[in-house]
């Protein structure tokens, strides 16, 4: 599903160059829920935003779902995340002014889908994370943990290959925050895959397994299988 | 994108576009205000140049259609409107008469010979000043100077030249304060007793109103004595012959007076069409100063749209990041912003039209002030409106799909 290879990127930082990313490589199968996991300036950030094809390696290779999309131009970059990303933030970033429904209808609308279908679709998604009875209400009517919902609900919408989630607790108390996290493992059991971003290496525990980002590398060859090793402990 | 999914985007874009315009009403307002004022100057401006102009047109009218004046003496400009002169020597001719009644009906219609002098009016122990005219049957024609009570003199009163006048309406209250009816009435011009026949309408000059209109005949016979008339009026046959007819008649009174060109002429012909264009120039001069003028308001207007485009692109840099990582593309950013900007100033401009309306109304009505709104000014304040929306929306719209999505969804 995703295939990165030595990828590296760098920022200048007023006269200092910033190694954000160093050769970074990792492989994730449909179907996954793995972290990458790292403190703050680790990369973690960057290596999301390549993964979510918001930004591009310097480079090295990515290939998602089958296609190269190292190089490709704004547009194409567009159109990759309406189509095989679906994000979902710490702070949400739901738009104020429209209800949970035209949040989540808002990927569709960028593919050009008719009204109908839109609603059609994002009323199941909403269903999905257990919304069904605050379609109507603007983020401002909705709890943390709702309005996370409807994030994920909009992640969700456009059937992506990956879930990209960047701290999807960060804005949570733990309770709900951990109800999201059980939300992500019952979707992830269905099928999705998903990336967590994180740098709570206890959140990190719970998927399949986690990258660990240090200094822009991945350390301890880039395999952490957490089952492995709850086994072993 | 398939076209249906383009119709679809332009369709949410408007939606969103209006969402977000109705979310602040009060902001979109003072956005539009510049348009709106912008528009409803330049209507509303033009609208007094046009009315301006056509009520000049329409006062030329009244001289008469399609007027050709000849006057004895040297020219002294176009002055159609000029003061009667009444104390030139009359230096046209019977002869110049006798070829322009000779004129084939496709070139003139009417001509009306007059001279005029200042006169002593009297009746009863009561006295008035008036300029008397002499004059032909067809004057109230082709001066468009008619009776509005009794009947003007006839040929048969020329031939028999009987001492009948028609008088206008200042002269009847000045010799005739009680009201009473005139006609049948004797006044005394210069001593000599005349029947009043009819009352000329009101025309608000008062060369006019004060004049008094005798047949030529009795007027050469008991006032001036001279063959000749002062003036000449013409009345061409269409607008279009006027210039033509012009020429013929300058080059056969040069030609009778044996005068090779017009500079030693002793008579010159002033053209109505001459002083409509010119009236009418200046007029429209008029108008596009002022419609220039109010153009610039509108551009400042524009100025404002961008002002608070850029605003509103700032603060929802985040909401415009996260459009970018759901898929929206630089063009779809850029065409929501635009779709804005254009609402913005076509709202503004709609409420203009109806502003530059109510004021020309207003105007009209309240201000007594001549105002003609033209379906040319409406158009182009409207389209100006709109491209100042695509141009001043123009920058903002880029610089928020130029926004690098990363950086404005960490925008706070």
């Amino acid at each position: 599903m995703i295939r990165i290879r030595d990828i590296h990127k760098q920022y200048e930082m007023g006269p200092t160059v910033v190694h954000a990313l160093d050769g970074v490589s990792m492989d994730i199968t449909a179907g996954e829920f793995v972290a990458i996991v790292g403190p703050s300036g680790s990369g973690k950030s960057t290596l999301m935003n390549i993964i979510g094809c918001l930004d591009t390696p310097d480079r090295g290779e990515y290939v998602l779902a089958g296609e190269p999309v190292a190089e490709l131009s704004d547009d194409q970059l567009a159109e990759i995340r309406n189509l095989r990303i679906g994000f979902v933030f710490q702070n949400f970033n739901l738009l104020p002014r429209a209800t949970a429904l035209e949040n989540v209808e808002l990927p569709l609308i960028y593919r050009g889908r008719g009204a109908r279908a839109r609603r059609r679709v994002a009323e199941e998604m909403l269903e999905r994370v257990g919304l069904a009875d605050r379609m109507t209400h603007l983020p401002s009517e909705l709890s943390g943990g709702q309005r996370q919902r409807v994030a994920i609900a909009r992640a969700l919408v456009g059937g992506p290959s990956v879930i990209l989630a960047d701290e999807p607790t960060g804005a949570l108390d733990t309770r709900t925050g951990g109800e999201i996290m059980d939300l992500f493992h019952r979707l992830n059991r269905d099928g999705v895959t998903v990336i967590l971003v994180t740098h709570d290496p206890a959140l990190a525990a719970q998927t399949g397994r986690s990258f660990r980002l240090l200094d822009g590398r991945i350390v301890g060859n880039g395999l952490i299988d957490n089952r492995r090793e709850e086994a072993v402990q | 994108m398939k076209l249906g999914a383009q119709m679809i985007m332009l369709w949410e874009n408007g939606a969103m576009s209006l969402r977000s315009i109705l979310s602040n009403k009060g902001r979109a307002f003072l956005t539009a205000l510049g348009v709106m004022i912008g528009v409803a100057s330049v209507i509303g401006l033009t609208a007094l140049g046009q009315g301006a102009r056509v009520s000049v047109e329409g006062r030329l009218s009244h001289l008469g259609a399609n007027l050709l004046i000849i006057y004895s003496g040297e020219p002294r400009g176009t002055s159609l409107v000029r003061q009667r002169t009444t104390n030139i020597a009359p230096m046209l001719t019977r002869e110049d008469l006798t070829f322009l009644d000779s004129l084939p009906q496709e070139l003139v219609t009417k001509t009306a010979p007059e001279s005029s002098m200042n006169a002593q009016l009297k009746v009863e122990n009561r006295n008035a000043a008036a300029t008397v005219i002499g004059t032909d049957p067809d004057y109230p024609d082709v001066r468009n100077f008619r009776p509005v009570y009794g009947a003007f003199f006839t040929e048969l009163d020329v031939e028999s030249r009987r001492n009948v006048a028609a008088i206008g309406v200042q002269v009847y209250r000045d010799l005739f304060p009680d009201g009473r009816d005139p006609l049948g009435q004797t006044i005394r011009i210069n001593g000599f007793p005349f029947q009043v026949v009819a009352i000329m309408e009101e025309k608000g000059s008062p060369t006019q109103d004060a004049s008094v209109l005798i047949p030529f005949s009795t007027y050469r016979r008991s006032l001036s004595g001279s063959d000749n008339y002062a003036i000449i009026n013409v009345q061409a046959a269409s607008p279009e012959v006027m210039y033509e007819l012009q020429e013929i008649i300058e080059r056969e009174l040069l030609s009778l007076r044996r005068v090779p060109s017009m500079e030693f002429a002793n008579f010159y012909i002033a053209n109505q069409m001459d002083l409509i264009s010119t009236v009418t120039g200046v007029a429209d001069t008029f108008t596009l100063l002022l419609g220039g003028i109010a153009a610039i308001s509108l551009l400042v207007g524009g100025i404002g749209i961008m002002n608070i485009m850029l605003v509103s692109v700032a603060e929802r840099t985040r909401e415009i990041g996260v459009r970018m990582a759901l898929g929206a593309k630089p063009r779809h950013i850029m065409t929501q912003f635009l779709t804005e900007a254009i609402i913005l100033s076509a709202g503004g401009g709609t409420i203009g039209v109806l502003l530059g309306n109510l004021f020309s109304w207003g105007a009209q009505r309240f201000g007594g002030l001549a105002s003609l709104v033209t379906p040319e000014s409406v158009l182009l304040a409207f389209s100006f409106a709109l491209a100042t929306g695509l141009f001043f929306g123009g920058y903002p719209a880029y610089r928020a799909s130029r926004l690098d999505p990363i950086e404005a969804l960490r925008y706070e």
